[in-house]
């Protein structure tokens, strides 16, 4: 047995929060998926079984991991590490070399292998990843898709024994999630064991001898009473109007990463704008709340429109003492119905008077989000990646209230590599190369029988 | 609409730094070269004038004297305030060798950072027997400086956002206290988790190991030696000649 865990569980010092006890036993080339709900203790336990907890955590663990025949409590570290690797959920966080290449090189050192070994790994690295053209870019500089990759090359290169990934495929499009899921499935023929903690689990079930683990958790999001409906939205309809782009272009250290960007979006339509890593998504929401100097013309009728918009990362705009305090920041009369409402339908209303920095990530994305829309924007909201970090039921009432605010009239356009978040929306834009390359439905854009390999993006 | 500048100059960027003749001399030379430079701030005001002159020059020649001009022009306001107190409260001559040194320095490290990159300090700190735990911490700080610049700027657009406006805020100071907090919070809140990231990730990718092995290595070339001798020759001279 390459890993077996007994009875572990873990409680961090800080809050009552952690991991409730799990026992698991793993062989090599076993595949597991790890679900439950956001907060349940799924990267805590990617972590029990690494070895950072309890090396590097001070919190109360129970129980006990026999990794490869070595106690976590008692080996090293670095033994342990060499025979577990972790791909953790933030990838901006690992980033710790100035480029791609030394990224990949740094944790092949750890290993003591020769010259001639690292320059054979990292080169098959590179290539399985297509990172070759990166190779010598600044992680700085890369889209948080393309620093999740290098973060997997990084690990995978190691060639743990066994593989412990903490929502790999929550940054990546169709096409990198599929290649992942191919590299996973050559790495457990090999004979490496996989651990994979996702949300987003369509993709993986193409992964022969995935088994699943089902992680309840006695700690985490409030089980929801979901009984809010879009009809309850205590708002006023907007008057009719329509989104128009024309021309949009946005031109970065030199480079276009927007191009002659031009669509109308009326009130009332939820959008969805996916496409490839990097390909602009995150530049275009940018611009279209005026946060990005472009040129092209952004306007309702003729005036700059009045959009919120909601970040991929909670963690740059909380800093109030609860959430009450931060949802109700600078608003000199809150609408209090919307208020109690909002906090309801995002499952938020247990932690009302909880400091935001201790909430979970899905929880925290939920909290900024209440914080945008009690603002109450007169033309819509726009989403970065909104179901990053977030289960099938957040994922819902997410959808709830987008539709909530677009039958009011209302613009939601939300940028997503989730497609079954993408395929219930009104309209898909496909972008490449800074562009859109289609536009239409989510039936004719993301086909249901290829839903996760869209034609129009296997050559992107 | 808010302009959002990549404030990337002083900062090591290869694609910027690449066509200095600088960028691919050993990190140790360029070390020495810089800590030379650092310890010229205690020369009288005209040999420092003339060590300015010709640290200029090598500037111009390696091609980053636009960068240091950059990095020197957005100390503009306290460069100008500290000629100025120092003018009115001392001399004009202590003034003119305070900010001069000011210059010195702040081009002596625009210089470093954007022909250096961290792994390559690193490395070069791994030569001089630093040991590696604390290179690496080095390294890693280093690079961070970008990494804060960005996160800052991230803050600062999430804030505005969501309504809040520094600018305006920012003159009437006290009343607007809270929205500095808006800023301050989310960059410590940022700056620690980035660090712990870091350790674990470090950690994760056997840090820790006793066995490490290096694939990069460094070479000091004739040109690397030519440019030592010249840097000590060049400071020695102005130093100690009479």
């Amino acid at each position: 047995m390459l890993l077996h865990a007994d009875n572990v569980a873990y409680r961090y010092p800080q809050n009552q929060r952690g991991l409730p006890p799990v026992s698991l036993e793993i062989a090599p080339g076993d595949a597991w998926l790890v679900t439950g709900p956001s907060g349940c203790g799924k990267s805590t336990l990617a972590r029990c079984l690494t070895g950072l907890i309890p090396h590097l955590y001070r919190g109360e663990m129970t129980g006990a991991v026999w990794l490869d025949g070595l106690n976590t409590v008692t080996a090293h570290l670095w033994e342990l590490t060499e025979r577990a690797g972790l791909v953790f959920q933030n990838p901006a966080a690992q980033m710790l070399a100035s480029t791609v290449e030394d990224e990949i090189v740094f944790g092949l050192e750890n290993l003591g292998l020769s010259r001639a070994e690292i320059a054979d790994r990292l080169e098959r690295a590179l290539a399985q990843f297509d990172l070759a053209p990166l190779r010598e870019r600044s992680s700085l500089t890369l889209s948080g898709g393309e620093q999740q990759k290098v973060a997997l090359a990084a690990t995978m290169a190691r060639q743990p024994a066994l593989l412990v990934l903490d929502e790999p495929l929550s940054m990546l499009d169709s096409n990198a999630s599929r290649d992942l899921v191919a590299s996973l499935a050559t790495c457990a023929g090999e004979g490496a064991a996989l651990v994979i903690c996702e949300h987003r689990c369509e993709p993986l079930h193409s992964l022969p001898g995935l088994r699943t683990f089902q992680l309840d958790g006695n700690v985490g999001d409030s089980v929801p009473d979901f009984t809010a409906q879009s009809g309850d939205a205590p708002f006023a309809p907007a008057p009719p109007f329509t989104l128009n782009v024309e021309h949009l272009s946005v031109t970065l250290d030199g480079q276009k990463v927007l191009h002659d960007v031009s669509f109308a979006a009326p009130g009332g339509q939820i959008v969805a704008i996916v496409g490839r890593n990097g390909v602009g998504k995150t530049t275009l929401l940018r611009a279209l709340v005026g946060l990005q100097r472009h040129t092209g013309v952004v306007e309702v009728a003729g005036a700059r429109p009045d959009l919120a918009l909601t970040f991929q990362n909670p963690d740059v705009q909380l800093f109030n003492a609860t959430v009450r305090d931060e949802i109700l920041y600078k608003l000199s009369t809150p609408n209090m119905a919307y208020y109690a409402w909002l906090l309801r339908l995002l499952g938020l209303d247990a932690y009302e008077a909880i400091p935001p920095l201790l909430l979970s990530e899905g929880e925290k994305k939920r909290v900024a989000l209440a914080t945008a829309l009690l603002r109450a924007p007169r033309h819509g909201l726009l989403l970065d990646e909104p179901s990053l970090g977030q289960d099938a039921v957040h994922k819902a009432r997410l959808m709830t209230l987008a539709r909530a605010l677009a039958d009011t009239g209302r613009l939601v356009i939300m940028t997503t590599h989730d497609h079954t978040l993408a395929a219930q929306t009104d309209r898909v834009l496909l972008m490449d190369n800074g562009t859109f390359v289609a536009d239409g439905p989510p039936e004719e854009v993301l086909p249901p029988s290829t839903v996760y390999r869209l034609p129009s993006t296997e050559t992107l | 609409m808010t302009r959002r500048k990549h404030r990337t100059a002083g900062l090591f960027i290869p694609a910027l730094a690449a066509d200095s003749p600088l960028r691919h001399a050993d990190p140790r030379a360029k070390l020495l070269l810089s800590s030379l430079a650092s310890l010229a701030v205690m020369l009288p005001l005209e040999r420092l004038g003339v060590f300015m002159a010709l640290y200029a020059l090598l500037l111009l020649w390696a091609r980053l004297l636009p960068a240091a001009l950059r990095q020197i022009w957005r100390l503009r306001v306290l460069l100008v305030v500290i000629f100025v107190v120092d003018w009115l409260f001392i001399s004009a001559d202590l003034a003119v060798i305070i900010v001069m040194r000011i210059v010195l320095l702040v081009s002596v490290f625009a210089f470093f950072v954007s022909t250096t990159a961290p792994n390559e300090l690193r490395l070069a700190l791994e030569r001089l027997r630093v040991p590696y735990r604390y290179a690496f911490s080095l390294s890693l700080a280093f690079q961070s400086v970008g990494l804060l610049q960005q996160e800052w700027h991230a803050i600062r657009e999430a804030q505005v956002a969501r309504g809040i406006r520094f600018a305006g805020d920012l003159q009437r100071a006290l009343p607007q206290l809270r929205d500095f907090v808006a800023l301050t919070v989310p960059a410590i809140v940022l700056t620690t988790r980035r660090a712990w990231g870091m350790t674990e990730a470090a950690y994760a990718r056997g840090f820790d190991a006793p066995h490490r092995s290096a694939y990069h290595t460094l070479a000091m070339r004739w040109t690397d030696w030519a440019l030592v001798l010249a840097a000590l020759l060049v400071t020695g001279g102005l130093l100690f000649i009479r």
